[in-house]
């Protein structure tokens, strides 16, 4: 029975190691709440992005879809620049160049940047829903009367609505993994969290990875939630 | 008594392509309207210039009177007095059928919504559909589809109504009930141009029949006499075509 002595030996060493190693990393001077403080920081920081993009997102479409060239031109170029450059850069760009001369709060000016920079993403998102509804609708409705703008919001908008909408969650999910490079403008968000709990108990593993578990986590519930919400839509198309 | 819808020289050019060659027609109340032609003859841009759903590309159209080329005009009256019926139907498909008929009533008209449903029934009576007011589009077969697509036009009271192949998209056993609807409709008098492949409906309820090939207006007259005698070698030569099969 040597065998099983030293089974049951590793283990209790692995369990007390491993729960030694929580103490010192989560438990110790209080560092959990470096990951709790750190996640809220996460979370603002993609919830009001998020926001902020939406009600970019819908003035760039605007725009993009306007009968005058110079607006168009606008929207087109926003969009282009967002998507053909870094997000670090961006974050970067906003920091010190745009609002280099003032004083303000990073987590402020991330949240600008991820706005800017999900808008763009955002308006293409709405401009997709849109196409996507045949254009035999848009001419059924006007050729009821209907003006071009009470077309969009009773006949094409609430029809997008159900592309869009996954969709755009899709690009929540997206944003909140994005957030985690704020570090750059040294904002202790989760990531940053874990980094810092690294540095001082240098320990590799056990703090990212449980900074990767906390992401996983609330991705999961987002994208279990989008899956409910397009069973959802769908069944309504069914009715 | 002006005509109810005048067409002065109309071209529509797709890129470079000319689809309409100069077009020149007088329409009078009451009159139907029946547009039969090769695929490609350009009936159905004609009839989608009629309510600027294609912009022309030169020439003027005219309805009761009025200039609708000029960009100044609001389209949107206009369109509310001419009834389109679509070859696809284009129902609403996040409406049920009563808020298909009634949405622009309601929304454009500022009718009570009671008496836009009211109403809505009298049109679904009409075209024998009452017990579908609460379905949904996706509920319906294509020919009651298209029948609430014509009452869906209706709603609006229309002068004028244009149909634009509204039966062929449709399976065989269900075009006759697409027909004999609009057989309704021409018989209370309503001003009706219809884009069609069905020539027995075309000789049949047609007060007038234009033949289009290559973008213009080849042969016009009575239906039963060009069915019977054509004298243009265009409209022989598709008539065989179609009648034969």
């Amino acid at each position: 029975m040597e065998w099983l002595n030293a089974v049951r030996d590793w283990i209790v060493n692995f369990c007390n190691t491993f729960a030694h190693d929580v103490y010192r990393n989560f438990i110790a001077e209080g560092r959990y709440w470096m990951l709790i403080d750190g996640l809220k920081i996460t979370i603002i920081i993609s919830i009001c992005a998020i926001l902020m993009g939406i009600v970019f997102g819908s003035i760039v479409t605007l725009l993009r879809r306007s009968r005058f060239r110079i607006p168009r031109a606008i929207g087109y170029v926003y969009v282009d620049i967002i998507r053909g450059t870094p997000m670090v850069t961006q974050l970067l760009i906003t920091y010190f160049v745009i609002f280099g001369s003032v004083h303000i709060d990073p987590v402020l000016v991330a949240i600008v940047a991820f706005g800017i920079n999900s808008g763009a993403y955002v308006s293409e998102i709405i401009r997709a829903g849109i196409l996507s509804i045949d254009k035999g609708q848009t001419e059924a409705g006007r050729s009821l009367g209907l003006s071009k703008s009470m077309t969009m919001t009773h006949i094409v908008l609430p029809q997008a609505v159900k592309n869009i909408l996954p969709t755009l969650c899709n690009e929540f999910v997206v944003l909140i993994k994005e957030t985690a490079v704020v570090g750059y403008l040294a904002i202790p968000d989760l990531t940053k969290a874990g980094d810092t709990i690294r540095s001082r108990t240098f320990d590799f593993d056990m703090p990212l990875v449980a900074v990767a578990i906390i992401y996983y986590i609330i991705i999961k519930f987002l994208t279990l939630a989008i899956s409910a919400l397009e069973r959802r839509l769908r069944k309504s198309d069914l009715r | 008594m002006a005509a109810m819808i005048k067409v002065e020289n109309l071209h529509k050019y797709f890129g470079k392509l000319e689809v309409l060659k100069g077009i020149d027609e007088e329409i009078d109340k009451g009159e139907k309207i029946v547009i039969i032609g090769p695929s490609g003859s350009g009936k159905s841009t004609f009839l989608r210039c009629l309510n600027l759903l294609e912009v022309p590309t030169k020439g003027d159209v005219f309805v009761e009177g009025q200039r609708i080329t000029d960009p100044k005009i609001n389209i949107n009256a206009v369109r509310q007095k001419m009834g389109m019926v679509f070859q696809q139907f284009n129902l609403f498909p996040h409406l049920s059928v009563m808020d298909n008929i009634t949405l622009a009533p309601i929304k454009i008209k500022k009718i009570a919504k009671p008496e836009a449903q009211e109403k809505a029934m009298e049109l679904l009576r009409k075209v024998g559909l009452t017990d579908k007011a609460k379905a949904y589009p996706a509920q319906l077969s294509g020919g009651q589809k298209q029948r609430i697509a014509i009452a869906r036009a209706l709603a609006m009271e229309p002068d004028i109504m244009l149909f634009d192949e509204p039966t062929s998209a449709l399976d065989p056993e269900m075009v006759g009930e697409v027909l004999s609807v609009m057989k309704d409709l021409a018989q209370s008098g309503m001003t009706m141009i219809v884009v069609t492949h069905e020539m027995s409906f075309a000789r049949e309820v047609g007060s007038r029949l234009l033949f289009m090939d290559e973008g213009v207006i080849a042969e016009q007259g009575d239906p039963k006499e060009i069915f019977s005698n054509p004298k243009n070698e265009r409209t022989k030569t598709f008539l065989k075509r179609v009648l034969n099969n």
